[in-house]
């Protein structure tokens, strides 16, 4: 019983908290704290490839900044474009895309899968940079947020508290859902073929359309991210769908840890702050944070999820060599 | 009236090594079916291509009149075969509970769902039980595969094959390296839970195939010598000059 209401109460606590931050935190750490719930649902979504799936992606960033690049051009091109059909537009852009591509690489696993998203990634940063008329190339493009229209009334979203709350209710809900998600059928399907692919042949699974499936949807989870990413900047380069975000997003996710749900989240947390605490202090921060990696890879290949699941193990729970087998057997 | 399943012809070659060469039996509805032969007759390269591991090289499988040869292991599954594996081929870190219950929500039509919890399901979830009664890993269900015993892998992976209700059911050397004792307790398990389905058993236990199966096929050089009853099997001079005479 505990089990399943610890996760609900975090869940509530989490969403509590976030409702008081704006008045607690300055202007400064707003913004941080609105690019930090942004770029957890990006890498909650790797995390379910990665993690989950057991697929190494280089090109998670090309939903999203795709959807990124999209959302600016959509709203530049198409006057009066409300805010619902500004995400519609942005996520189904990487839902087609990622329903192409996954088709191209649904037979392809490890290094086969790793170089061929990277390649797809490398294709359309290219895109992006050479395309000036449409993506502006280097200089990027500048947008100003569309109004929130909820029917009944509409809500300016030009300041920066209005925005935070949208985004932490659609980020919000859609991270609670990747959660749901790893319960569902569909997420324990995806979990038993990175277990044991040729077995779930044999019980009647399409290994191959699963793997599309579950491509396409951390695409458009990954877009859905892009999305927000362009409205809280209200402007995209083409740093967004660069190889770079991809790597950012992987060390966000192996820092925070693979093998926990809340881990990805843990480490956009870390890696966000540091990056600005950093990036205040010496322009080679990149150093430090590659430093930091190869450090953590090394000494804490599980992450600091694992390092506190350690520490918590020790000081709260009884020493049971028996327990913390079936503990992992369950949370599958 | 057209058979239940027909092994037509046969061809199998690995780049030119002819492993089979003309396979060629039939086995009825309700039939337990046992395939014996030496060492590299074939036996588990045939039980692949029935079960859709590989596709012939030639030939034709007809399950209830249909050609099923070369279709893909999970549409197989669907149209009622499931098969075991000689070498435990289960999911190690999961509890023996879960091992089961992939395969029985699979049977239910809850593979790709995204909204509805298969361990939530109450009709799923007493199927896994009564399997995991049958076979009698009830006890362990919340351990993980990995921490079962030998003889405890080998009946998960028979559970594992149940797990999808199959009509007909290929166990691939169910008993490899039991003890004696162990293979007995085996034997009268897989009598108990494959009653009532067709049954095709590779082995190698002469104990196991002459308690298991009426009838048998020996694989030898890639064709069947002869497909009979046990009792003509065991007299048959050409079986024990291939096979049993050299045992």
């Amino acid at each position: 019983m505990k089990q399943k209401i610890m996760p609900l109460i975090t869940i509530i606590a989490l969403f509590l908290l976030g409702i008081f931050m704006p008045v607690i935190l300055k202007q400064y750490h707003l913004n941080m704290l609105t690019e930090i719930i942004i770029f957890a649902l990006f890498a909650v979504s790797y995390n379910l490839l990665l993690g989950y799936a057991g697929l190494l992606s280089f090109g998670h960033a090309m939903f999203f900044g795709l959807s990124a690049f999209v959302t600016a051009i959509a709203i530049i091109h198409i006057p009066g474009l409300s805010l619902w059909n500004v995400i519609l537009i942005g996520v189904g852009a990487a839902v087609i895309v990622g329903f192409i591509i996954g088709g191209l690489l649904l037979r392809h696993k490890g290094s086969y899968f790793a170089l061929l998203t990277l390649a797809f990634n490398a294709l359309f940063y290219a895109i992006a940079t050479k395309w000036h008329s449409v993506t502006g190339g280097d200089d990027g493009l500048s947008i100003t947020r569309p109004g929130l229209d909820l029917g009944f009334t509409s809500i300016p979203l030009d300041s920066l508290t209005n925005f935070y709350y949208l985004t932490l209710v659609i980020m919000g809900a859609a991270i609670v859902f990747c959660w749901y998600f790893t319960h569902t059928a569909m997420g324990k399907t995806v979990l038993l073929m990175r277990e044991n692919e040729e077995r779930m042949k044999f019980l009647g699974f399409n290994t191959n359309i699963s793997r599309l499936i579950l491509f396409t949807f951390t695409g458009a989870l990954a877009g859905l991210a892009g999305v927000f990413y362009t409205l809280h900047f209200q402007f995209v380069s083409i740093s967004a769908i660069s190889p770079d975000m991809t790597t950012a997003v992987l060390l966000m996710v192996f820092v925070g840890g693979t093998k926990k749900f809340w881990g990805p989240l843990l480490g956009v947390f870390v890696y966000i702050i540091l990056q600005n605490y950093l990036s205040n202090i010496t322009d080679r921060w990149p150093l430090v944070i590659g430093v930091i990696f190869v450090l953590m890879v090394l000494y804490v290949p599980g992450g600091l999820s694992d390092v506190i699941m350690n520490v918590w193990q020790r000081f709260f729970e009884k020493k049971d060599n028996n327990g913390g087998k079936s503990a992992t057997a369950e949370e599958v | 009236m057209s058979d239940y399943l027909h092994i037509q012809n046969i061809h199998k070659d690995f780049s030119g090594l002819k492993v089979l060469t003309g396979v060629e039996f039939k086995v009825t509805e309700k039939e337990r079916h046992a395939v014996i032969g030496p060492n590299g007759a074939g036996k588990t390269t045939l039980l692949n291509i029935i079960s859709g591991k590989f596709k012939p090289s030639s030939g034709a499988i007809l399950f209830k009149g249909k050609d099923i040869s070369g279709k893909p292991p999970n549409v197989l599954n669907h149209y009622g075969l499931a098969r075991s594996f000689q070498i435990t081929n289960v999911f190690q870190e999961l509890s023996v509970f879960y091992n089961v219950l992939a395969g029985v929500r699979s049977h239910h039509g809850l593979r790709y769902n995204f909204f509805k919890m298969p361990d939530h399901d109450r009709n799923i979830c007493e199927k896994v039980e009564s399997i995991l009664e049958d076979v009698g890993l009830v006890d362990v269900k919340d351990q993980p595969a990995s921490s079962l015993s030998y003889g405890q892998q080998r009946a998960l992976e028979i559970a594992i094959t149940l797990s999808t209700d199959p009509e007909l059911i290929l166990l691939d050397e169910p008993t490899a390296g039991m003890t004696r004792e162990e293979t007995n307790q085996a034997i009268q398990m897989i009598d108990k839970v494959t009653a009532g389905h067709t049954l095709i058993i590779i082995e190698h236990d002469m104990e196991v195939v002459f308690s298991l199966a009426n009838i048998i096929s020996v694989l030898h050089y890639g064709t069947i010598l002869v497909s009979d009853t046990p009792e003509k099997i065991r007299n048959d001079q050409r079986v024990k000059d291939a096979y049993l005479g050299e045992g």
